[in-house]
């Protein structure tokens, strides 16, 4: 049993479900809203990135160097898409 | 056909190789494509009209369900891959169909929910934030579904060919979807729902 739940696996799937629970707290919190929004983003960000590395094996193979500028570039027009279009069209920053 | 036996089945022709990059590459566009989603999303929350809020509708319990249950079926695909590398079949098997009934149980509270939307009065045509709302997180679940579908096939493909070059690498890279996947439900959870509910 232990051969077929290696560690790194455990290590991940708890602290994913922590994570989980840590972002729940902004419903509970006497916090602003920007602390709010950077709790979520912390903990998203991180899910994601152990999602990334600890289960997708991201940097396992010899193309990683690729695959890390892939995502990163996805990630990039992702942002600039989301904010751009919030800086102009919600937060009115034109 | 070069084989490298250094390396996992899945690895191990160029062929292989080639298709897990490139199947990275395509998550690269579905980044691109949820980003679309979001940005709509974003920008039309606050157009509710005369229809319900995300504080009127969201039901907290039933996306901790949904959440809870997709990490799990994360975790359970990792675990199959993990049994695949050690020449498990039956226990990569049995991981594979854990996470394809977690991922059907995720349907059916989306479902539930969906209902749930429109019997509260949130339905596509209500508002700018209903129709963007719906149209992400129909986007995600349609993705599910199709997975549902595909992970059913390799599965099938598994029990009758059992693990050799093709199958481990198809399962693989249906690995690397199912994670995106949850990767993608992170973040509607946090900056839909949580947003929403705070």
């Amino acid at each position: 049993m232990a051969k077929l739940f290696p560690k790194e696996h455990i290590i991940g799937f708890l602290s994913s479900i922590a994570l989980t629970i840590a972002a729940l707290m902004v419903l509970y919190l006497d916090v602003s809203f920007a602390v709010k929004m950077t709790i979520l983003l912390v903990t998203a960000g991180l899910q994601a990135s152990l999602q990334l590395i600890l289960f997708m094996h991201i940097g396992e193979s010899k193309e990683k160097g690729t695959l890390y500028t892939n995502i990163i570039y996805a990630l990039f027009v992702a942002v600039v898409t989301i904010f751009g279009s919030l800086f102009v069209l919600v937060w009115d920053w034109y | 056909m070069k084989l490298d036996a250094s390396q996992p089945l899945e690895y191990r022709t160029e062929e292989n190789q080639l298709k897990i990059l490139g199947f990275w590459i395509f998550l690269g566009a579905e980044i691109v494509l949820f980003a679309t989603l979001f940005t709509v999303y974003f920008v039309l929350e606050n157009g509710t009209g005369n229809g319900p809020t995300g504080k009127d509708i969201f039901q907290i319990s039933g996306v901790l369900w949904e959440t809870f249950i997709l990490l799990s079926s994360s975790f359970t695909i990792g675990i199959a891959i993990h049994a695949m590398r050690m020449g498990m079949k039956k226990a990569m098997m049995t991981m594979m169909t854990i996470t394809l009934l977690l991922g059907l149980a995720f349907l059916g509270i989306e479902i539930y929910e969906f209902f749930h939307y429109v019997h509260a009065g949130a339905a596509i045509t209500t508002s700018g934030f209903t129709s963007a709302l719906l149209t992400l997180l129909g986007t995600h679940g349609a993705h599910v579904t199709f997975g549902l579908f595909w992970g059913l096939a390799i599965l099938l493909q598994v029990k009758k060919h059992g693990l050799n070059t093709h199958t481990a690498n198809k399962s693989f890279i249906f690995s690397l979807y199912w994670h995106f996947l949850d990767v993608v439900w992170i973040f509607i959870f946090s900056f839909v729902y949580l947003k929403g509910l705070m």
